[in-house]
């Protein structure tokens, strides 16, 4: 049986696993699933088509599955496992498409996630974060205090947005980004190291940024896109670079490096 | 008897004074301490070993001594404490220490945190601070007595934030700021830092000093902050003059933060338990925290 709070309210029709923990005062709506091991702790509302996986832990006052206010009706929103979200978190259900976020994630105090943003595993979301609405954010991505992902924008996977960032165009993966509008100030070369990069990739990368973000006053440098796109053998995270930076462009060579 | 609504979760084994006020929907856990005339207003949730003193209000939806969000933080028994006589907007967040930062986050007395306002584990906020809304404390940082930091500011680890200065709004500080100074950044652009641009004329009046101390510290602010080139010989000119009272504090603070990592003092702690933990503490429960957990 799940420990649920008595003075929760949990809407017929929902599904919960046997032992999820649901605190006082929390709300659980009508289509709201729930995985096993999850804990919502006191005065949680979700609502919406709201899907939690496994073992996820929502602290108090946060809403997943938030209407928006619009009047357009619920969304839907799904959450793989073992995310922890804290304290005054809004994620919001997507309308066009679900609000949703991968495995391992933190959300902390604060953050918002707008409707239909898609979020990848093992990300850090720092105090006052915003996700704007059908953002796409990468793998291993961390933001700090009050960074803004403005609607629509990919940022790409190991990337840092620092505080007070505005990421308000695609960012590139792998790079730290800052300032509004953004600039690429280099290689987030300490998340590659924790997560098991090595020094030749680094390297690689750290010189392709050189040659890619030199310029101030453009974001890229098209001659150098161009021409590391005509390299060969480029290396498969430098690859991975040159594809975000330039969608319908295929590097030349095979990958390895 | 205290004054405690019927749909609120209270553990039995909460000590909670008399005339304590527990509004609606508030939850308060078991090894919390709520003293007399403390008002929580609505859906405030108190857990943790948290300690709250006398006449503190509590905005709705406080959090107060839920786990760090330190990824090091394993589940210790580690500590709030919160004075006297503080207000607390909306939405305000205080976190329990961290064993890794001497198991301690504590708030002094007659302070303001405005709506939404973060205080994360083993910081210390001082007496008579005044946060503006949304202000995030991360972790390790010392709000000294009587600072002022403007909304949305944001503050880096291990920071300290001296007597009376004043942070403006929306200012990433990543540096030790020195006491009666006002820190603030112009525009947004992230090639302008925030510095210390002046004096916070308001601080000094508040901290009710002498006309000649307030002069000389006047003086030795704008000498040493103009320009911050070669601080650290400004900072010895000034000491070999004798200087004494708030300016030889205001040296002494500068030189610390200099001998600090990034220009924090406090990073010298990092990874030990800061001189404050034992002023704060009675010997039992330093053996407490200390005891290692089964």
């Amino acid at each position: 049986m799940p420990d649920i709070s008595p003075l929760a309210v949990v809407k017929p029709g929902a599904e919960l696993a046997a032992d999820v923990c649901v605190g006082p005062f929390s709300y659980i709506g009508p289509e709201v699933r729930i995985g096993a091991g999850c804990i919502i702790e006191n005065n949680v509302t979700i609502t919406g088509r709201t899907t939690l996986g496994d073992k996820n832990h929502v602290f108090p006052l946060t809403a997943i599955g938030a209407s928006g206010g619009n009047g357009l009706g619920d969304g839907e929103c799904v959450l793989g496992t073992a995310n922890t979200i804290r304290e005054h978190v809004t994620i919001y259900a997507g309308l066009e498409r679900p609000t949703s976020i991968g495995t391992d994630n933190l959300v902390m105090i604060h953050t918002e996630i707008g409707d239909g943003a898609v979020i990848g595993d093992h990300g850090i979301f720092d105090n006052c974060s915003h996700i704007g609405s059908s953002a796409d954010v990468g793998d291993y991505v961390r933001t700090s205090g009050f960074a803004a992902i403005c609607p629509g924008v990919t940022v790409g996977a190991y990337t840092f947005v620092t505080g007070y960032a505005s990421v308000d165009r695609d960012a590139p993966p792998y790079a730290i980004v800052q300032g509004f509008p953004i600039r690429v100030r280099g290689v987030n070369s300490r998340n590659l190291k924790r997560c098991g990069f090595g020094e030749d990739d680094i390297s690689r990368l750290k010189q392709a940024f050189r040659e890619l973000f030199n310029d101030a006053e453009n974001y890229v440098d098209q001659a150098a896109l161009k021409r590391l796109l005509a390299e060969p053998n480029v290396n498969q995270c430098v690859r991975r670079l040159l594809e975000s930076l330039h969608p319908q462009a295929q590097p030349a060579g095979d990958s390895h490096g | 008897m205290a004054e405690v609504s019927v749909l609120r979760e209270v553990d039995p084994s909460a000590r909670i004074a008399p005339d304590a006020v527990i509004g609606l929907y508030c939850v308060v856990g078991p090894n919390v301490t709520i003293g007399p005339s403390s008002v929580l207003v609505r859906r405030v949730f108190v857990t943790g070993n948290t300690t709250i003193g006398s006449g503190n209000v509590f905005g709705e939806g406080c959090v107060l001594g839920a786990p760090p969000q330190d990824l090091k933080y394993a589940g210790g028994a580690t500590l709030l404490i919160i004075g006297h006589r503080n207000q607390f907007g909306r939405e305000v967040t205080v976190h329990v220490g961290t064993e890794l930062g001497g198991c301690l986050t504590r708030i002094g007395d007659d302070n303001v945190l405005m709506d939404g306002c973060h205080v994360a584990h083993d910081c210390y906020v001082d007496d008579r601070t005044h946060l503006g809304r949304n202000v995030l404390l991360a972790g390790h940082i010392h709000v000294q007595t009587g600072a002022v930091i403007g909304d949305l500011a944001g503050v880096q680890h291990f920071a300290t934030i001296g007597r009376y200065a004043r942070v403006g709004p929306r200012t990433p500080v990543r540096r030790d700021v020195p006491p009666y100074s006002n820190f603030y950044s112009v525009g947004y652009d992230w090639s302008t830092p925030p510095a210390v641009r002046g004096v916070h004329e308001a601080g000094i009046e508040a901290a009710k000093l002498r006309p000649d101390e307030q002069r000389e510290l006047r003086q030795a602010l704008r000498e040493l902050f103009d320009d911050e080139s070669a601080l650290q010989t400004k900072i010895e000119q000034l000491v070999n003059l004798g200087v004494e009272g708030e300016v030889a504090a205001l040296c002494e603070f500068c030189q610390r933060s200099l001998q600090g990592l990034y220009g924090r003092h406090r990073e010298t702690f990092r990874g030990k338990v800061p001189p404050e933990t034992e002023q704060f503490l009675s010997p039992d429960q330093l053996a407490d925290i200390r005891r290692p957990t089964a």
